[in-house]
């Protein structure tokens, strides 16, 4: 405990006496008693022995190399220098561990830029290239139905197309229906773009696909061309490869979607309205009053529209399945040599660039983590230091 | 930047040299135990030697950093040893000094020892600082880890019964 009392006049003297005794220098004579006790405490001060001398001065010596006294260390004294070093340091370390993580793994680092297996990916793209690619071959049968169901989260229960939350199990299913969709950004050099585009529309024809619609665009600082296409699922994959070689994939997105629900709620509706379009016939055929003749047809033409309907709907559901959709954009802002050829000096800037900024996101991130661990190892040091210093007062007082 | 005590052993000899005894004797007064005594006064010694080159002269001076050591190793000393066992108070051997000295002034001594063994452990202890320690009122607060006015304030108060104490009849 600090006290700022201010020192009374005698104390001030009594203390420059006791001062002045220490030294040797002579006292005022009504303070001689003070001086009297100073020698007499001193003169009363336990003498060291011949022995302790010689040992302090042989381990003076020597550097204390011997073997320490038999006053045991306290404990800390050891312990606290390695916590000093091994909490900042393993803190260090597991910061630089989860910045390595969070800037390498995935879903870190930039959005732009993604190689093939960009992390934008909602699910793996991975749908098996034996996909029936005739929807009308595919049946919903009662297992597939509860699998579907508990794969879905209950989704085909309902009868809504919801997206597949495991995909593999989704996938694993051959009677499943999975709609695709693929959104490509290549990047290529400015100049390129216009036989990148005709690279994408041969790629596409090679697999056998759809060109929906193309644009290209162009003005004085980029190049851009712009494909809705529709591709076979069953080579989705291989063809997805192909367009991939045509330049810099900057972006990569897939989506994959389980409408097989839907498909069985329309195949559904549509065997319903043909059995009951059966029964309609046969009920025609023994009509006996032109009422129920009428009545009979009306009910038909009915049947025959929800037939249609569900028909149609089952082909649009079917083909959703066997072509997938792919959107690709073919950008052409970069600079030459971003598109492909030889490793440039370009290409060594954007690395070196890339690098730093990798290597300031580590540090950034490790400071983040890093600081707080530091504040709380500060303070851990100091409450330890404080609950000692406490400690030791205590054993003063209880003596 | 810390200005470390001269690594050189011939300054650190002339530290031990200096201080030894009347660490020794600090230590003594704290401890009651010439056995402890002399270990923690070897420890302060050893301590100080191997962190000679932390010392800083800002801090204070070469002495009262020696007696901070001791200080601490003394205490630690006085809680393991509340660990163990009660505390035995050794004995003085007082009758042997009388034995050497004048009868007077073997009584005067004997006395001022014993009012300063009836002091309470803190008055005590800075007067065994200042007394036997030599410490300014600046280094003894350094050393304590208190304000320099209120070492003074604890300083005078434990001369004062001290004084008392030995005025007071046997």
């Amino acid at each position: 405990m600090r006290h700022r009392e201010p020192l009374s006049p005698e104390a001030v003297r009594d203390l420059e006496a006791i001062d002045r005794a220490l030294a040797g220098e002579p006292v005022e004579y009504e303070l001689r008693e003070i001086e009297d006790l100073v020698r007499d405490v001193r003169a009363s001060a336990p003498e060291m022995s011949p022995a302790l001398t010689a040992r302090l001065e042989r381990e003076i010596e020597s550097g204390f190399a011997s073997t320490p006294s038999s006053v045991s260390e306290p404990k800390r004294t050891w312990a606290l220098p390695r916590l000093r070093v091994l909490v900042p340091a393993a803190g260090t370390v597991a910061a630089v561990l989860v910045a390595l993580v969070l800037v390498t793994g995935p879903g870190g680092g930039s959005d732009e830029g993604a190689v093939v297996n960009a992390s934008r990916e909602t699910t793996k793209p991975t749908a098996p290239a034996s996909d029936p690619p005739n929807a009308d071959t595919a049946t919903a049968d009662p297992s597939f139905q509860k699998d579907l169901e508990r794969s879905s989260g209950g989704a085909a229960a309902t009868g809504s197309a919801g997206v597949v939350p495991d995909p593999d199990a989704v996938l694993a299913s051959r009677n499943r229906k999975v709609e695709r969709r693929v959104s490509l950004v290549l990047q290529t050099e400015r100049g390129k773009v216009a036989s990148t585009a005709d690279d994408v529309i041969g790629t596409v024809d090679r697999f056998r696909g759809i060109v929906a619609s193309s644009s290209i665009s162009s003005d004085d600082q980029s190049s851009e061309a712009v494909f809705d296409l529709r591709i076979p699922t069953a080579k989705l994959d291989a063809a997805l490869a192909a367009l991939s070689k045509l330049g810099h994939v900057a972006e990569r997105r897939q989506d994959l979607q389980d409408i097989t629900s839907s498909v069985s709620s329309a195949r559904e509706r549509r065997d319903d309205a043909r059995a009951e379009r059966r029964g309609l016939l046969r009920a025609l055929g023994r009509a006996t009053t032109q009422a129920q003749i009428e009545s009979l047809r009306a009910r038909l033409r009915l049947v025959r529209s929800q037939i249609s309907s569900a028909q149609a709907q089952l082909s649009s559901l079917n083909r959703r399945a066997s072509l997938s959709t792919v959107s690709v954009t073919v950008r052409g802002d970069g600079k030459p040599g971003e598109g492909g050829g030889a490793w440039s000096l370009g290409d060594a800037g954007g690395d070196a660039v890339r690098a730093l900024e990798v290597i300031a996101g580590v540090a950034l991130i490790t400071l983040a983590v890093a600081l707080p661990l530091a504040l709380l190892g500060g303070v851990i040091l100091f409450g330890s230091h404080l609950a000692r210093a406490r400690r030791r007062e205590n054993a003063l007082d209880a003596t | 930047m810390a200005e470390p005590l001269d690594t050189a052993p011939a300054s650190f000899d002339a530290l031990y040299r200096e201080s030894a005894r009347d660490l020794h004797a600090y230590v003594r007064t704290l401890l009651h135990d010439e056995a402890s005594a002399e270990d923690v006064t070897a420890l302060a010694f050893e301590r100080a030697y191997r962190r000679r080159k932390t010392f800083d002269i800002r801090r204070g001076s070469q002495r009262a950093w020696l007696f901070g050591i001791a200080r601490n190793a003394a205490l630690d000393e006085l809680r393991r040893r509340r660990r163990i066992a009660p505390l035995v108070t050794e004995l003085e051997d007082q009758h042997v000094h009388a034995l050497d000295e004048q009868a007077e002034q073997s009584l005067r001594r004997a006395a001022v020892r014993t009012a300063l063994d009836a002091l309470e452990p803190r008055d005590r202890e800075i007067v065994a600082l200042k007394f036997h320690g030599g410490l300014s009122n600046a280094e003894l607060a350094a050393v304590i880890g208190t304000s320099e006015s209120n070492a003074g304030t604890r300083l005078h108060r434990a001369v004062t019964k001290l004084r008392e104490a030995c005025h007071a009849p046997s």
